[in-house]
């Protein structure tokens, strides 16, 4: 049986703390990878936004770059994304996301800046490798 | 010859579409700035609107673990709850509000880049979408481009995935986002409309 981590003492723990600064614990990069760490709701989601947001970068760029044309490849980024972020926050992380807002809080949280960022990256690879590749003796 | 040069254009065309997009964003935060985060009604209300939900998260989740069915002490727990609400609500609605008249400064500063560009890349495309977009989204897409070429991207098109994009990560990164507890942060949250 899998282990979650119930942020409810962590809940009530930081609601006290939370009227003498606005983050209940100074954020740590090896707070990342640690599914022991406490998380606060608020630091939680930036992360997962971020997160969001290099995946859309990175897939942007290399979706580009193959290029991958169709809409089918779209949707797979969409997948891939998602998939990505469930898992670092219900396996990596061991979040109870009942705590936290549920799991489409946790999945929304980025999502359409995200998806906006994929396709304009997506559009620039594909429009310079066009032109590179225009410009090139035939 | 002929394809080279469109190509060359358009690429350069869609470099531009994305300066004009990040130095629009970073003016308008600017302004907002000015006119809106940096004023002592907007730090409290985002203050009080930040308490309110925690506190009602903090109720919500305590009142689903209670153990009492005790009637009384439910129903005092769900006024409770109820007050929480409405104070939340309304702190939402001010905020709004506050944000909406200075907002307008913002509004103008974005038509008349929009007018510009529209004056610069009026039927060109910018870009080639990597695939056909649905009909509901072409709308945009092909805005004001000539053919049938669905794949083409108007300025239009580019210039709002390119303002989403930056704006909301531009917004999160300064720390300017709205509050999470504050209504209207759906399914899919834009960039803070009222300060943009």
């Amino acid at each position: 049986m899998r282990e979650r981590k119930s942020g409810k003492s962590n809940l009530q723990q930081q609601s006290q703390e939370s009227d003498h600064n606005s983050h209940s614990s100074p954020f740590k990069l090896a707070k990342l990878l640690d599914p022991d760490a406490t998380w606060d709701k608020d630091q939680l989601c930036d992360v997962l936004h971020w997160i969001r947001q290099a995946l859309a970068l990175v897939f942007g760029l290399v979706w580009g770059a193959i290029p991958l044309v169709g809409g089918i490849w779209f949707l797979l980024y969409f997948v891939l994304s998602t998939t990505i972020i469930y898992t670092y926050y219900a396996i990596v992380l061991k979040i109870d996301e009942e705590d936290f807002g549920g799991h489409t809080a946790l999945l929304q949280e980025g999502l359409f800046a995200s998806v906006c960022l994929f396709l304009v990256c997506n559009l620039h690879i594909s429009s310079f490798l066009k032109q590179v590749t225009s410009n090139l003796p035939t | 010859m002929a394809s080279t040069l469109f190509s060359t254009a358009r690429y350069s065309d869609s470099l531009t579409v994305v300066g004009i997009s990040v130095c629009t964003a970073l003016v308008c935060e600017a302004i907002s700035w000015l006119l809106i985060y940096r004023t002592s009604s907007y730090k409290s209300l985002k203050s009080s609107i930040d308490k309110a939900s925690k506190k009602l998260e903090t109720m919500k989740t305590s009142d689903a673990t209670a153990v009492s069915s005790n009637l009384i002490k439910k129903s005092s727990r769900t006024k409770k709850i109820d007050r929480v609400e409405t104070s939340l609500k309304e702190s939402s609605r001010d905020l709004s509000l506050f944000k909406f008249k200075s907002g307008a400064v913002v509004a103008l500063v974005l038509f008349m880049v929009f007018g510009l560009l529209n004056s610069l890349f009026e039927g060109k495309a910018v870009a080639k979408i990597p695939f056909v977009p649905i009909r509901v989204v072409q709308k945009m897409s092909h805005r004001g481009l000539l053919g049938d070429d669905m794949t083409d991207c108007s300025m239009a098109f580019l210039y709002l995935l390119c303002s989403i994009s930056i704006r909301t990560n531009l917004q999160k990164f300064l720390g300017f986002s709205p509050p999470r507890g504050a209504a209207g942060a759906g399914l899919f949250p834009m960039p803070d409309p009222k300060s943009s």
